[in-house]
């Protein structure tokens, strides 16, 4: 699968798969997000055309350049050095998109860093911190998902799944709180990721859209639980 | 005895904590190449408190930074006025108050080790990395800074809860990784953070890079498959690294999460005993 390697100073930073259509920006949604303001929010799209891939300036202002060379629509060959604004980064185009490094990140200069083999050198920079910031950005979460009640008893209609961990059950901790003796203290926890959400079943029964679910799941949208007496349909934020 | 009867009896003493049993293993060996070894791990079972640390600086310098770094972690989450929050978790933060804890003591070993480094000049630019897992009530905190890892197995399935932080080389044949975060390099760190609800079946593992670096992440998940048992499921992959070249210190914690007695009784049944009850100590061989 083709690939879309971010690099800094000739050390890669972030690799993206491109399947059919990959876009490069300053905002959080891009699959190759560049935070620098000289960039603009969608810059650039990369995208499949017949056999082939090809890049689209997407009307930004300070321009998209191929191999230096400012362009509007290109076709992108592998190893194909993509600028979107000034500085020691660039975007790699990596056509075969194997395992390893990309033809073009392999032919860079080496890292400046020395190191004897096996070796952790720490880099301390400031610019380092800016590429932390950078990176963070990309992975800026989305609104929070809820749980609605469908059937049963609980102390409210909807609950917001914003937290790292939600846990259903009678614990005191649980955010959904199960009532009865044989109620499990955590049945379910439903834990957020870059990915999504992920029900774990830790005690107890739980189906989800009829089928009972043996141990983690990820959850979709409308998916319905049934946890302890109570019916939850899952809901991703709009 | 009989094995399996040995065996079930050894797993009545693995340790009992808020409904959930852990069954731990560890290992640390200096590798064939270094000198010394400036991995420490530390094991408080009893809490469910575990912490891998992989030192720079080299040499001494290396070795005291894991070490002071994991200690105050410990330290600080399990002494006489450590006050262990529970529950409540959702309703302000994002994370559960044990997480944050956690966080906030991988801060406090980070301001300790940045001052030893600058108040002893033998030391200065000593540094390490830090994973830790805290898990009670079915949920795991971790927290990590550097490129020492933590996975969750279950199912035949091996997922990386941290990302390193790395920046990876642009010489795919360059043995070597730069850390773009560590602790003790700077007054403030960024821990990060995550949380994974763990149920009987799971496994954690806890590792420093010198274990990554040289067993590819399908064969942890195979020798866990196989061998099930936590202090043999160490002592394996610290041999396969060991023959895989070497080149860095190795170290490993497995954290085996069962469930009640009966669930044991019925899916665990195997002919291996072992694994470390409560260890306390952390042997670097």
């Amino acid at each position: 699968m083709p690939k879309l390697i971010l690099q800094i100073d000739n050390r890669v930073l972030k690799t993206c798969v491109v399947d059919q259509r990959a876009s490069i920006g300053r905002l959080p949604d891009n699959t190759v997000v560049v935070d620098n303001p000289a960039v603009s929010g969608h810059h650039a799209a990369v995208f499949r055309d017949g056999d082939h891939f090809v890049i689209e300036d997407l009307a930004s202002t300070n321009g998209t350049f191929v191999n230096g060379k400012r362009v509007s629509r290109q076709r992108l060959q592998g190893g194909d050095a993509v600028r979107v604004c000034k500085g020691t980064h660039s975007i790699v185009f990596d056509e075969q998109g194997g395992d390893g490094e990309s033809a073009g990140a392999a032919e860079a200069a080496p890292p400046e860093i020395a190191a004897a083999p096996g070796e952790t050198v720490y880099v301390d920079a400031d610019k380092h911190k800016a590429l932390l910031a950078w990176i963070r950005s990309a992975q800026a979460p989305a609104g929070a998902a809820v749980l609605r009640v469908l059937q049963g008893q609980a102390d409210r209609s909807e609950y917001s799944l914003y937290a790292h961990t939600s846990v259903i059950g009678k614990s005191d901790a649980a955010l959904v709180r199960l009532k009865g003796f044989f109620k499990p203290k955590e049945a379910v926890a439903i834990a957020r990721s870059d990915d999504g959400y992920v029900a774990t079943v830790l005690r107890g029964k739980t189906r989800i859209n009829n089928e009972p679910v043996r141990e983690r799941q990820v959850l979709a949208d409308g998916d319905v639980l049934e946890v302890g007496g109570l019916r939850l349909e899952f809901k991703l934020a709009g | 005895m009989a094995p399996a009867a040995a065996h079930f009896l050894k797993s009545l003493t693995s340790i009992e904590m808020a409904g959930m049993r852990l069954r731990v293993g560890a290992r640390s060996h200096v590798g064939r190449v270094r000198q010394v070894n400036e991995d420490v791990y530390l094991l408080r079972a009893r809490q469910g408190l575990f912490v891998v640390c992989d030192g720079i600086g080299g040499g001494p310098s290396g070795e005291l930074a894991s070490r002071v770094a994991g200690d105050a972690i410990v330290a600080r989450l399990t002494g006489a006025d450590a006050d262990v929050p529970v529950g409540h978790a959702h309703a302000r933060g994002r994370y559960l108050p044990r997480t944050s804890m956690l966080a906030e003591a991988v801060r406090r070993s980070n301001e300790r080790v940045y001052d030893r480094a600058r108040h002893d000049r033998r030391h200065t630019g000593m540094g390490t990395t830090v994973v830790s897992a805290w898990i009670a009530e079915n949920v795991a905190s971790i927290a990590h800074v550097g490129d020492s890892r933590a996975y969750l197995w279950y199912r035949n399935r091996l997922v990386a809860l941290t990302c390193d932080h790395s920046l990876a080389s642009a010489n795919a044949n360059n043995d070597e990784s730069a850390l773009v975060r560590a602790l003790g390099r700077e007054p403030e760190v960024d821990v990060d953070l995550t949380e994974v609800p763990v149920r009987s079946g799971d496994y954690l593992i806890l590792c420093s890079d010198g274990l990554t670096r040289m067993v590819p992440e399908t064969t942890v998940g195979n020798v866990i498959h196989e061998l099930r048992e936590p202090q043999r499921i160490s002592d394996r992959l610290v041999e396969i690294a060991l023959g895989n070249g070497g080149v860095d210190n190795i170290t490993v914690i497995v954290i085996e999460v069962m469930g009640s007695w009966w669930q044991r009784l019925s899916t665990q049944w195997r002919p291996h005993a072992g694994g470390i009850p409560n260890a306390e100590a952390h042997p670097a061989d």
